[in-house]
C-alpha cells in the first residue's frame, strides 16, 4: 500500500479518533499526540489493514485502546487535572462567551461519566455512529451499548439540571 | 403539534432508542429553533454535541517520523566519540609489559584473584543493600488522593 492511498483512507477518519482521543486524554496535546501515535501503528500494519471490512471501526477500535492504556500508565496520571480550554473561532463575542461557558459545564459533566459511558456518548451523539458500528468499536453487545448510552444521557440531563437550576428556573 | 411529537422522541432518546434518522431530527429542531425552558437542558447538550463535532486535529499525520532520523543521528554521535576517546586514550596509557604477570606462582596468583572477585561484589551487595530505600517512594505516591 502506497503512502497516498494510506492517507486517503486515514484523512476522513483522523479527526473523529483526535475528538476520541481528546474526550478521553482531555488534554490537547495529549491527544493529538495519540492520533499521531495510532495512525504511525496503522501504518505499520498497513498490509493487514485490507483484510479489515471496517477499516474505520478498527481504526477507531485501535485509539480507544491506545487511550485507554495511556490513561492507565502512571506517566499520564497527572492530566486528568489539566484544565481544557476551549475556543471557538467564529461567532461574535458576546454569544462565544456564552457557549464557551455553557460547554465548559457539559465538558466537566461528561468528564465525570465512567470512561465507558464517555466514549459511547462521543461516538452516537457526536460521531453520530449507528449501533452496528459502535459495537465493533466497543467490542460490546448492542443492548449493553443502548443502556450504556441511556445511563450517560440520562446522567448528564440530571446533572446539567442539579447544577445549575436549568429547566426549573 | 410537533412540540408533541419532540417529546415523544426525547423520551425514546433518554432511553437510548432513537434511531440516527431520529436523533437528526431532534438536533434540527433545538439547533434551529427557540425552545421551551423546560427543553433548555436538551438544547445545551444537542448545542455541545454539534460544537464538539466541529473540533479538528490541527497538525496533519506524518507516517514518516523524523524521530527514526534523530535516533540513527545520536547512534552515530555516540560510535563517533566512542572511537575517538579509544583512539585517544590508546596512545596515553599504553600498558607496559613489564608491569603484567608480577605474580610467578600459580596458586598465589588465583588466590590474589579470588581475593580481588570477593572484594568487589562484597562492595556491590552493599551498594545494593541501599537501594531498599527506593521502595519508599512507590509507598507513597499510592497515599495521594486522586480528585476528581
Amino acid at each position: 500500500m502506497k503512502e497516498s492511498t494510506f492517507l486517503n483512507i486515514i484523512n476522513p477518519v483522523k479527526d473523529k479518533m483526535y475528538r476520541l482521543a481528546l474526550r478521553l486524554l482531555t488534554s490537547r496535546e495529549a491527544a493529538e499526540d495519540a492520533t499521531q501515535e495510532v495512525i504511525l501503528k496503522l501504518w505499520n500494519r498497513k498490509n493487514r489493514i485490507k483484510h479489515y471490512a471496517n477499516v474505520e471501526a478498527f481504526a477507531m477500535t485501535v485509539t480507544r485502546n491506545y487511550c485507554l492504556d495511556q490513561l492507565k500508565s502512571k506517566q499520564n496520571n497527572n492530566l486528568r487535572i489539566v484544565h481544557q480550554n476551549y475556543e471557538s473561532s467564529n461567532s461574535s463575542l458576546q454569544t462565544e462567551i456564552e457557549v464557551n461557558d455553557e460547554i465548559q459545564w457539559l465538558s466537566r459533566i461528561i468528564a465525570g461519566l465512567p470512561e465507558q459511558q464517555k466514549m459511547i456518548f462521543q461516538l452516537r451523539d457526536i460521531e453520530q455512529y449507528d449501533f452496528e458500528e459502535i459495537a465493533e468499536i466497543m467490542e460490546m453487545k448492542q443492548t449493553a451499548i443502548r443502556v450504556a448510552l441511556s445511563r450517560a444521557r440520562k446522567a448528564i440531563r440530571e446533572q446539567l439540571i442539579k447544577k445549575h437550576n436549568y429547566g426549573i428556573r | 403539534m410537533e412540540l408533541d411529537k419532540i417529546e415523544r422522541l426525547l423520551a425514546r432518546y433518554e432511553e437510548g432508542e432513537t434511531s440516527l434518522a431520529e436523533e437528526k431530527i431532534l438536533r434540527n429542531y433545538f439547533l434551529n429553533n427557540d425552545v421551551p425552558e423546560y427543553l433548555r437542558s436538551y438544547q445545551m447538550i444537542f448545542t455541545y454535541a454539534n460544537h464538539q463535532a466541529q473540533e479538528k486535529l490541527r497538525k496533519e499525520p506524518e507516517i514518516n517520523p523524523r524521530k527514526n532520523w534523530y535516533a540513527w543521528s545520536s547512534v552515530a554521535a555516540i560510535l563517533i566519540l566512542a572511537l575517538g576517546l579509544f583512539f585517544f586514550n590508546d596512545t596515553s596509557s599504553r600498558l607496559n609489559e613489564n608491569d603484567l604477570g608480577t605474580i610467578t606462582e600459580e596458586e598465589v596468583a588465583l588466590e590474589k584473584a579470588r581475593e580481588t572477585l570477593a572484594m568487589v561484589s562484597q562492595i556491590m551487595n552493599e551498594g545494593k543493600s541501599d537501594l531498599v530505600y527506593l521502595k519508599e517512594f512507590n509507598k507513597t505516591t499510592n497515599k495521594i488522593i486522586q480528585i476528581d
